[in-house]
Parts: C-alpha cells; structure tokens; sequence
C-alpha cells in the first residue's frame, strides 16, 4: 500500500485552528460557569498563534496529502483575512457573550471550528476537500445563529438558514458528480492540465456540474437570486455572529469560485463570463434598491452585503488572475469595514435586545463623537468614497475588468455604489444632523470591543491610503508544481 | 449481460419498488406509508447489489432503511397529530405532481435511450474498473489518497455533536 506524502508544516496553520477549538471545549467542560470567559482569551491567542504558522509558509508553493491540500501564496493570503475576521470577531463577541450571558465555551469553539472549514476550503485542491470544509464551516454556522435559544427570532434564524443551506449543499453535491462524471477527477489541478480534456463530448456534463455548483456557492455568497434568507437570518442571528457571517463565508466562497471557474475551468472563460455578468448586475441592483427602504441598520447591512457580492462577482465576470487578485484585496477591505460597522452597531446596541432600527443611532455623532466618526468612515468606505479601503477596493477591481473590456458592467457598478451611498450616508444624516430631546441610552465602552474598532479604523484608513504596501497584487492562483 | 436468475431477481426486485413506493404515496395511514417506504429502499438496495456495488447496498441500508426511514417512524409516531383522521394524508396537487413525475420520467427514459445508443456513453468518461467500488478498495482509497477528506469528516461530526448539544440542552445545565 502507498501512503501519501504528508507535509505536516504546510497544515500546521490548520492543525493549530483544530486543536484551538479542542482546547476550548476542554477549557469550557472543566472551568467553573463564571470563569469561561477565559476561553475568550484562549480564542484569540490561539489565532494569532496560527497567523505565525500562516506567515511561516509564506512563499510555500506545493500540494502534500495526494494533491489535495494546496499550500500556496493564494491560500495564505485567504486564511489571513479568515483569521483577521476571526480575531476581530473574538474582540467583539467578549461583551456581548457577558451582556447576553451566552455559554462561552462553546461559542468560540464553534467560531473556530467554523474557520477551520474555511481555512481548508482556501486551501483545498480537491473538489471533495471544498465540499467537507464547506460542511465543517456551514454547520458550526447554523448553530451558531440560533444561539441565543430563548430568542424566537434567533430560532428563526437558524432554522431558515439550516434548511435553505442544507438544499444548497444538495446542489454543490450532485454538481461535483456531475463534473466527476465529466472529466472523470475531481482534482482542481489535473482538470486545470488541457491533457485531461481528451473526451471531446463532456463540455455539456462539465457545464451542468458547474452550473450546479455555481447555485450552491452563489447561496453562501448571498447572490442573487439566491439571497432571499440573507436578511431575516443575519436579522435573527445574534448581532456579533452576523459579523462573522457576512465576512467570512463569503471570503470562502469566493476563494472556492476562483479556484473552480477561473483556474480549472479557465478554458471556458468566455463561456461562462455572460452568465457571471448578469449574476453581478442583478445581485447589485437587489441589493441596493431593497436595502433603500430598510429601516433596521441590520437589514440594510444585509442587503448591503449582497450588494457588495454582486461587486464581487465581476472578478468572475473579467475571470483573469489580475481580477481574482483584486477581488481578494476587496474581500480584506470588506472584512474590515464591515466588521467595523458592525461593532459600533454592537456598542449601540448594548443590552437591548432586538432593537436595531436606525432611528436608534440619532444623535449618536454629538454624544459620543468617536463612535460617530468610526461609524460614518465605516459607512462611506462601504459605499466607497475615498480615500477609505472600500474605493481601494473598488478601484483595482474595477480597473481589473476595464482592462479586459468590462466597461459596461464597470459602468453598472459605478451606477449602484452612486446608489448605495444614499442609504449609507443616511445613516450619517441621523447621527450628525438630529439631535435626540431624549437621554441616549448610556453606552459602556467594553476595552476588547474597543481595540477591535481601533484595529478596523486604522485598517480602513491605512488599506485605503497605501493599498499596494501592504497587499500582494501578484498572487498565482493555485501551487504550480508538486 | 445478466444471467437468467439474475434477470428475474431484477424484476422482482423492481415489481416489489415500483408497488411499495405507490403505496408510499397513496395510503391513508401514514405509519403504514413510512413502513413501505422502507421496503422501497430495502430493494434498492438490492439493485446495488445486481450492479456489483456491494458498498453502496450496505450504505443503502444502513443510512437509509436504519437512520433516515426509522427516524421517520419515529418521528411520525411522536407527534400523535400526524396519525389522527382529521389530518388529510393525501396530497392536495396530485395532477400536477403526476405531471412532474411523468416528465422527470421522460428526461430519464430518453437520456438512458440516448446513453445507450451513443457509442462511449454520451460523452462521460469511461467507468472505472469494477474492482474499485468493493469496499476493500474503497477502504484503501480511504486511507491513503482520501486521507485528508476523510480525518476531515470527523471533524464535521465532532462539530455537528456539539452543535446539536448546544442546541438541545436545558439552560442551566
């Protein structure tokens, strides 16, 4: 029997993240109820410990575990936005663990386990890889959104989100067969080989698996027309996962998108891109003019993010590696301004629950001017104004697509970030411009929730002055040699 | 080709799914319903078995007739609302979902037609000898090529079990 080699270092980041979350639920079983918070500490060490692991195989390029595990400079750079969205998140979720009286333990294990499956399917060079990471990432998700079980709305959630993301992992099943069947491997590196394109009549079953495939990622990325449970679970979710979920799974997503359609499916770019395209303009127009009309900020940022996938998919649209390096630039802006929104969000909501209109942010700029100040650059990088992360961005995305032609779907976006910045800037409009008769509620200033903010403001601000310092425009897309 | 003995088992075994899975859907009582449904999945069962998939026969029967089909009975047998008369057992869209089956069958029936006259089998890739589905090759695979998927899959379980706790537990506990 031969075994198959196995690089231990290449998978030490995940092996770390793994044994995190063990850890955690070992802490969790035999501390005293009042002293779990210390996981909490437990969580984040152990990312940043895992960060090193990731940085020590920077400029690894090789695929170990029969080809299935690829270590390269793509998937680093994926698994340190994961872990940057996951540390933030941590810092987040202290207070409103304590505020909400959640079981701690539990819920950072759940939270690191989820990124252990994102982390694999960054690095998977296998369909069936991606598939058991998707798996191991979705359904530490569902749990996690109906965490807080006396909550119907957050029942609700995780019910929603079970069921519509159990029938999309349906979907992402019966495509891998189909393109099994197709191309007889599911390897992302021998279907990426022209060699293994000897049958000449698969094209048709290489394209239903795709298409099969595409409906199942398009579900975890919030496009359109799959983004109908966005809003009500990211509404019942509890506030600090719904950070998490906007960010990362969609990072996720996109990483597995880029190794299928434009790596081994590459040949058949020109095929594919109308049907990106118009993926990418119907998604950004649902979530612009829906998210117009929302009076909950946690709605608006929901149809905000599937605004922002629409944007997204005109990488896919384009499908060249300058594209997809770009679009991996946009997804570390996103996880920083958007988990920035989200923390004011946290601080303003404080202890009341279920209360997230955006009328609740009145007056929020005169009292409490820092918050304010966060909250509006967070809001005007999401529409994309510079010069914040979220016009970096869109910049070097945009400018990927011109330079293949794209025009008029660049056009179309310009269009709708001219859109969202009506919803965006509204928010501003009730923090500056009105000014409350009534007490605003007090507002604590929990010190874990307030370095994650300060991290996210300076993140906005320093990736959208210097974006070429910091980030690697030249990534190739999979390992080139074995 | 099929031998003769194993061309008349096929068609028993085929009778027998056709009639249990009518009556799935057309008996009044639905614990009976729940039980011919796991007949129907015993004999696909035994159509893996005519096919030379051994592996898949037994995961058929130990996924399908022992976890899903007793769940169901379970399931049916704890909520005592399902068994009452008053509840209506039958479908209320039974054309429409006679018309949806009709066509499936259509797709299916012409794709196998078309399967079979298209020499190489419309375009797929050829199958992979036989020896490769028993499941000592599948356990092969398993540990060594699959190596990584599989310790994977644990994970995923470990995960979906403490998910499941959480979720399930009293407050306080």
């Amino acid at each position: 029997m031969e075994f198959p080699q196995i690089d231990y270092v290449a998978i030490l980041p995940e092996i770390i993240i793994c044994g995190l979350a063990l850890l955690i639920m070992l802490f969790a079983a035999f501390l005293p109820r009042d002293r779990r918070w210390i996981t909490g500490h437990i969580a984040w060490f152990g990312i940043i410990v895992a960060s090193f692991a990731v940085w020590m195989n920077w400029g690894t390029d090789t695929r170990t575990f029969a080809g299935m595990y690829s270590i390269d400079l793509f998937s680093s750079v994926l698994k340190l936005i994961f872990l940057l969205g996951s540390l933030l998140v941590v810092f987040m979720s202290e207070n409103y663990i304590r505020l909400h009286k959640l079981e701690a333990g539990e819920y950072y294990a759940l939270i690191i386990f989820s990124l252990f499956g994102m982390m694999m399917m960054a690095s998977a060079a296998d369909l069936v890889v991606f598939f058991v990471g998707l798996e191991i990432m979705s359904v530490a998700l569902y749990v996690l959104a109906g965490f807080r079980r006396s909550d119907p709305k957050s029942n609700e959630s995780s019910l929603k989100y079970f069921l519509l993301g159990a029938f999309a992992t349906g979907f992402i099943v019966l495509g891998i067969a189909f393109v099994f069947g197709a191309v007889g491997t599911t390897s992302i590196a021998q279907m990426f080989d022209p060699q293994q394109y000897t049958l000449a009549n698969s094209f048709f079953y290489l394209m239903v698996g795709g298409g099969l495939l595409l409906i199942g990622l398009a579900f975890k990325l919030a496009s359109f027309p799959f983004h109908m449970w966005v809003p009500d679970v990211y509404e019942g979710a509890p506030t600090a996962v719904t950070a998490f979920m906007s960010s990362g799974p969609k990072a996720a997503a996109i990483a597995v998108l880029a190794r299928v359609f434009v790596v081994a499916f590459g040949q058949h770019i020109t095929q594919l891109s109308p049907m990106f395209w118009s993926l990418s303009v119907l998604t950004m127009f649902t979530g612009n003019l829906i998210a117009i009309s929302q009076t909950n900020i946690k709605r608006m940022l929901a149809y905000s993010s599937i605004a922002h996938a629409g944007y997204m998919l005109i990488a896919f649209a384009t499908g060249t590696a300058e594209a997809v390096n770009s679009v991996v630039f946009y997804l570390l802006t996103y996880t920083v301004m958007n988990l920035g929104a989200f923390m004011v969000l946290l601080v303003v909501e404080g202890k009341e629950d279920g209360d997230n209109e955006i009328t609740s942010f009145t007056g929020l700029g005169r009292r409490h001017p820092f918050l304010g100040a966060a909250m509006t650059l967070f809001l005007i990088s999401l529409a994309g104004i510079p010069p914040t992360a979220g016009f970096a961005g869109k910049f070097f995305l945009f400018k990927a697509a011109v330079a293949k032609g794209q025009i008029p779907l660049v056009v179309i976006a310009v269009i709708n970030s001219l859109i969202s910045v009506y919803y965006y800037l509204r928010v501003v409009v009730v923090m500056f411009m009105i000014d409350t008769q009534t007490e605003f509620r007090p507002v604590s200033y929990p010190a874990f929730l307030y370095v994650a903010l300060v991290v996210a403001v300076l993140g906005t601000i320093v990736l959208g002055v210097f974006p070429t310092s910091f980030f690697p425009f030249d990534i190739p897309l999979l390992a080139s040699g074995r | 080709m099929l031998s003769e003995t194993a061309s008349l088992v096929f068609w028993v075994i085929a009778f027998v799914t056709i009639i249990s899975a009518i009556f799935v859907v057309s008996l009044r009582n639905i614990f009976h319903s729940a039980l011919f449904l796991v007949l129907c999945l015993f004999s696909v069962a035994g159509v893996f078995v005519l096919l030379d998939a051994e592996f898949l026969a037994g995961v058929q029967v130990l996924i399908y007739v022992g976890g899903v089909a007793i769940l169901m009975i379970f399931a049916v047998m704890l909520t005592s609302r399902m068994t009452n008369s008053e509840v209506r057992q039958q479908n209320e869209q039974k054309a429409l979902g006679a018309l949806v089956a009709f066509s499936f069958l259509l797709i299916v029936t012409g794709a196998i037609l078309k399967t079979m006259s298209v020499k190489g089998g419309f375009g797929l890739s050829p199958s992979p000898s036989v020896t490769i589905s028993t499941p000592h090759a599948i356990g092969r695979l398993l540990l060594t090529n699959f190596v990584l998927p599989f310790e994977l899959v644990s994970v995923l379980l470990l995960v979906a079990l403490i998910g499941a706790v959480v979720l399930a537990k009293k407050d306080g506990d």
